[in-house]
Formats: C-alpha cells, sequence, structure tokens
C-alpha cells in the first residue's frame, strides 16, 4: 500500500471513529452516562444499511435469506434509524439506574446485540460475514474512490458538528448538563431527566448507527466480531484522551487512537522478534496512554476542567 | 406449557453442568465482590486477572511439571502479587486523592488492555489446555446418564474450600470483619481507628488470590486463552450483582444462580447460542425489579 492510500485509509477509519466518538462524548461528557454499549450501536447500523442494500443471497451454500437491494442512502437513513430505537430501547431499563449499574447493563446489551448479529445466520450470514455490500457512486467516480468517500465523511462530521453544538448549547443541552453535575437539581426544577438521559442515548445511537452504514458501504464486508467491547472501551480511551465534554477534543481524542492503530503498520522492522506483536503491543501503549493522561491531565489534551466542572461545556472552542 | 418443557427437557447433565460453571462463577464473584465493596469501582481488568491465573497454573504444571495443588498455588500468590504491585504503582495514585470511581473504572480500562497485550505477547494468542502432553484426552464417566469430565468434581470441591476458607476469614478474623464493615461504610471503618489502606492492601491481595484460584478452575474446565477473562467479566459481574454488590454470601449465590441459568436455559428450548444472553437478561432483570440484589439488603448508598 502506498504511502498517500495509507494516509487516506487511516483518515476515512478516523472520520468513522470520530462520529463514534462525538456521540460517546455526548453521553458520559454531556450528560455523564456511562455508555458501555457504544460498538453495539455501530454494529447494528452497519448491519442494517448492509442488510437492506445487498441483493438477496443466491445459490444453495448461502447462510443468509434475505437481502433488499436497496438504494445505499435508505440503508444510511435506516441504519440511523434502526440504531437510535435500539438506543432508546437500551435507555429505557437502564436511565433509572446508577452510574456503574448503568455501565455494566449498557455493556452487556451490546454483547446481547453482538451475539444476534453471530447467531442469526438468516439475516447476517452470522461469522462467515456478510460480503460485497455495494458503496455509494462507485461505478461514477472516475479519481480516487477513496478521496471521494473521505469528502463524504467529512461532510458528515461537519454536519453532525454543527447539530451537536447547537444541541449542547440549547435549553436541551443545559438540562443534559444539569443531569450530569447532579441529577436531583432538574429534577427539583421539575426537569424530566428520565426523558432526557433517553433522548442523549437515542441520539448517540443514531450518530453510531450512521458511522456503522458508513462503515459498512466502505470496507465491503462485515463480520460480528468487528464489533466487540474493545471497540466500546477504545473510543472511550478516545474521549478521555481528547477532553471530556469537548466535541473536538472527542474527535481529536479517537483521531489519535486510530492512529496509533493504524501508523505502527509503517515501523521498520522491531528487534527480537517484536514485530509479530505490534498489534498487541500498540495496545498496551494505548493503555498506558489512558492511564498517563487521566494521572497528568484529566481533563484531557482539549477538555477544560473548570468549563467542565461549571457544567457549562458546549463547542469546546 | 412452561412446565411441560421443563419436565420434557430437564437433562441431569444440564444441572451438572450448571453446578460445575456455577461453582467457578461464584468464587469468581466472592474475590470480585470484596473488591468492590470496599473499593467501591468497577475493576474491569478482574477478567485478566483471572486469565493470569490460568495461565501460570497451565506454565507451572505444563512446562515445569509441577504438580497441580502447587500450580494451583503459585497462581493464587501470583495474581494477589500483581494485584498488590498494580494497587501500589497504578490505582494507589488515583484513590489517594478522593478521585471518582469513573476515573477508577477507566483506569481498570487500561490496566485490562495492558495486561491482555502481555499475556498475547508472551504466551501467544493460541489456546491452551492446563494438561500434561502425553497424558491423552481423559474420558468423561458416565454416571446415570450425567457425563462427567474426571476434573469437574475436583472444581466443585476446589470451590467450596475456597469459598469455605474465605468465609472463615471474612467471619472470625479481624481484617475479614473489618473488609465486611468497610463495604458497608469505609468512612465510620475508619472513624472506628482501623487503617483502612492496611486493609485495601488485603482487599487486594485475598481478591488477587481467589481470582487467580477461579481463573485456574476455569482454564481447567475449558481452555486457557489471552481472552478467557475478558469474556467471563460480564458474568461475574452479573453474579455479584444479583447477588447485591459488597454482598459474599449474595455474590456466592449470585454466581451459582448465573452459572445455572446459563446452563439450564436450553431446557427452556433456548438455543445454546444464547445461554450467555439469557443470564445477562436475568441480571439485568434482577437489577431492575430489586436493585439491592436478590440476598442483600441495601449494601450501597446513592
Amino acid at each position: 500500500m502506498s504511502f498517500h492510500s495509507l494516509l487516506l485509509t487511516v483518515a476515512i477509519i478516523m472520520g468513522i471513529w470520530g462520529l463514534l466518538g462525538l456521540g460517546l462524548n455526548l453521553n458520559y461528557g454531556d450528560t455523564g452516562l456511562l455508555n458501555f454499549a457504544h460498538v453495539g450501536f455501530f454494529g447494528i447500523g452497519a448491519y442494517t444499511s448492509a442488510i437492506l442494500t445487498v441483493p438477496p443471497p443466491t445459490g444453495s451454500l448461502a447462510d443468509r435469506v434475505v437481502g433488499f437491494d436497496l438504494p445505499i442512502v435508505v440503508g444510511m437513513i435506516a441504519a440511523m434509524l434502526v440504531a437510535a430505537l435500539a438506543g432508546v430501547l437500551f435507555a429505557l431499563p437502564s436511565a433509572q439506574l446508577d452510574g456503574d449499574y448503568f455501565a455494566i447493563v449498557t455493556l452487556s446489551l451490546a454483547e446481547i446485540s453482538r451475539f444476534i448479529l453471530t447467531n442469526e445466520k438468516w439475516l447476517t450470514a452470522g461469522v462467515k460475514g456478510l460480503n460485497n455490500i455495494p458503496r455509494p457512486l462507485s461505478s461514477s467516480i472516475t479519481f480516487d474512490y477513496n478521496i471521494f468517500y473521505l469528502g463524504l465523511i467529512v461532510a458528515v462530521m461537519i454536519g453532525s458538528l454543527f447539530v451537536l453544538t447547537r444541541l449542547t448549547e440549547s435549553p436541551f443541552g443545559r438540562i443534559l448538563h444539569a443531569v450530569r453535575e447532579d441529577e436531583q437539581v432538574p429534577k427539583a426544577l421539575g426537569k424530566n431527566t428520565y426523558l432526557a438521559k433517553i433522548k442523549s442515548f437515542g441520539i448517540a445511537a443514531g450518530l453510531a448507527g450512521l458511522a456503522g452504514g458508513l462503515w459498512a458501504h466502505w470496507s465491503y464486508a462485515l463480520t460480528p466480531f468487528q464489533f466487540n467491547p474493545n471497540i466500546t472501551f477504545l473510543i472511550w480511551t478516545g474521549i478521555i484522551l481528547g477532553g471530556i465534554g469537548s466535541h473536538y477534543g472527542a474527535l481529536l481524542g479517537t483521531f489519535v487512537i486510530v492512529f496509533l492503530r493504524e501508523a505502527t503498520r509503517l515501523l521498520p522492522e522491531l528487534p527480537f522478534g517484536l514485530s509479530d506483536d505490534v498489534q498487541f503491543l500498540r495496545l498496551i501503549l494505548i493503555g498506558a496512554l489512558l492511564i498517563a493522561v487521566l494521572y497528568f491531565r484529566p481533563h484531557g489534551i482539549l477538555g477544560d476542567k473548570e468549563r467542565l466542572s461549571a457544567g457549562t461545556t458546549g463547542g469546546g472552542e | 406449557m412452561l412446565e411441560l418443557a421443563l419436565q420434557v427437557n430437564l437433562d441431569p447433565q444440564f444441572v451438572w453442568n450448571g453446578l460445575v460453571i456455577g461453582s467457578i462463577f461464584a468464587i469468581a464473584a466472592l474475590g470480585l465482590t470484596l473488591i468492590f465493596g470496599v473499593l467501591d469501582f468497577i475493576l474491569v481488568c478482574y477478567g485478566e486477572y483471572l486469565t493470569l491465573g490460568a495461565y501460570f497454573a497451565w506454565v507451572a504444571y505444563v512446562d515445569f511439571g509441577i504438580p497441580i495443588f502447587v500450580a494451583v498455588m503459585i497462581a493464587m500468590i501470583g495474581v494477589a502479587a500483581i494485584s498488590y504491585l498494580l494497587d501500589k504503582t497504578v490505582f494507589q495514585y488515583f484513590r489517594a486523592d478522593d478521585r471518582d470511581r469513573v476515573t477508577l473504572l477507566i483506569v481498570s480500562i487500561g490496566i485490562a488492555f495492558i495486561l491482555r497485550n502481555v499475556i498475547r505477547i508472551i504466551w501467544g494468542t493460541r489456546s491452551r489446555a492446563i494438561r500434561r502432553t502425553g497424558a491423552g484426552v481423559t474420558e468423561s464417566i458416565e454416571v446415570g446418564g450425567v457425563f462427567i469430565q474426571p476434573s469437574q468434581p475436583i472444581i466443585i470441591v476446589a470451590s467450596l474450600v475456597a469459598l469455605a476458607v474465605t468465609f472463615l476469614v471474612l467471619r472470625r478474623t479481624d481484617v475479614g470483619i473489618a473488609m465486611r464493615a468497610a463495604s458497608d461504610d469505609l468512612d465510620l471503618v475508619r472513624l472506628r481507628g482501623i487503617d483502612t489502606e492496611r486493609l485495601v492492601v488485603y482487599v487486594w491481595i485475598i481478591g488477587g488470590a481467589i481470582a487467580g484460584l477461579s481463573g485456574v478452575l476455569l482454564g481447567i474446565n475449558a481452555q486457557v486463552r489471552p481472552v478467557m477473562g475478558f469474556f467471563a467479566i460480564i458474568l461475574i459481574f452479573g453474579a455479584v450483582i444479583a447477588g447485591g454488590i459488597g454482598s459474599p454470601t449474595g455474590a456466592v449465590g449470585g454466581g451459582y444462580l448465573m452459572g445455572f441459568i446459563r446452563e439450564m436455559s436450553v431446557a427452556l428450548g433456548i438455543p445454546t447460542n444464547y445461554k450467555i444472553a439469557v443470564a445477562f437478561v436475568v441480571f439485568i432483570g434482577i437489577l431492575l425489579w430489586r436493585p439491592d440484589g436478590l440476598f442483600g439488603q441495601s449494601t450501597r448508598d446513592t
């Protein structure tokens, strides 16, 4: 892979993960919700869009029986809606729970959705994976396809940033921040905090679903194991690195994580046969980085500690 | 209808499997609830403590030919030492200045990443069996239509012994009593003039040793893999929550419950692939229905 195309690939993955980071930041940074289900919404979105846009299977060897051959736009919108719906369904029981109970319940719900992706072969083709997912405008793009796709992702990202900035600076955003600081206060003022938490969760899930759709239509192939809980943990690491409560911090932090994951491919040959272990070494590095950031700079690279505790985080500019 | 299905499918094999798995979860949950109760945060890397225990025993038993009981001791001491060292080198600094429990949770995610991948680098990603080469595959014994692996009764007994010893420590020793009190209210214990820092050290060491043992049992019953603890941890948390956080008896009950539900869901006609999902749904249901757990009184102030 040439350096140029590697750079494009990394940028696209950064963009998709950035969307996941933005949503998680809305949940944790703005609302204080310990969302450990984020990869679940990513997976639900990816599979929804893929299933709706692939043609029905042919041949007797096929595991799956469905495939709707719909336009990709329909798939993407459905990915967003279905993931948002899943987010609301996940939040309905969880939102009444205390912080770390919420974490464990959402983590389990994401695992349940991964079990479903793995086992409902008629729908998802199971561990074999869903292949030949169509790419948008693949025949009409005459230049480097990845440049086109990066443009698409950048457009989605700008749109999401705009919406999220407006949202967190609106009265609704202030309710979310109040829930984060002390749920009893907005409650005492007659605000429905339960509903606010569900909305926050649904919006973040919808965004993660859209990210999933973008991932599915770029990567051609999906397998359930791509959506294991480690992704959630890595996105968490990203938003903490970048600075909780800041949109740009969430983006920057997830970019750093993707960079660390992908850039290690460019490393020269390492001594002691460690080259085979690079994939493990970089996760060790990410773990150590996470702990170091929490110790030396708990508010992350771009997060503002005072503003975070004052409960007025917004655009993060 | 449901009763009929139960009568038709309640194979004693599932009961046996549930008992074996439940024994492992019970002891694992007991260790976690001690840590959770006193330190009050979700220790994500507890799963990796289990994995480390399994690998220590595997190395000692298979590579060095050490007798299995000694290998188990080595695993327990090894994990207890790592648990202690990680507190001294990492967790301590995040406990010191009253950082919130979310920070500690996330620190433990970082530790989990580090441990799991150090394990992969040292021992590779292949799955291993705690069985010496040339020993051959041990045959299952059939007792009244139930297939029993020779190691399984040992797992159950080992778990019972460990449970008994831990409960003796908790009820009869000063450290154990202080530990139970600390799990109710750490500040009150401090007021009584008990050195809570020393107590915390005991909690890490006892919790680590228990984690090491549970890891070995898990490895003996199935395989030793770098992700074995990572994928068991949610059910162990489920057991802790079902029993009420910080309640030792609750954790043991929760552990057996999770084990039985996992295996017996098959009897209700639920496909095997979903047995873990069923256990998840059950503990979420318990949490919503009785937030303090099935067996616990209110163990936690909100």
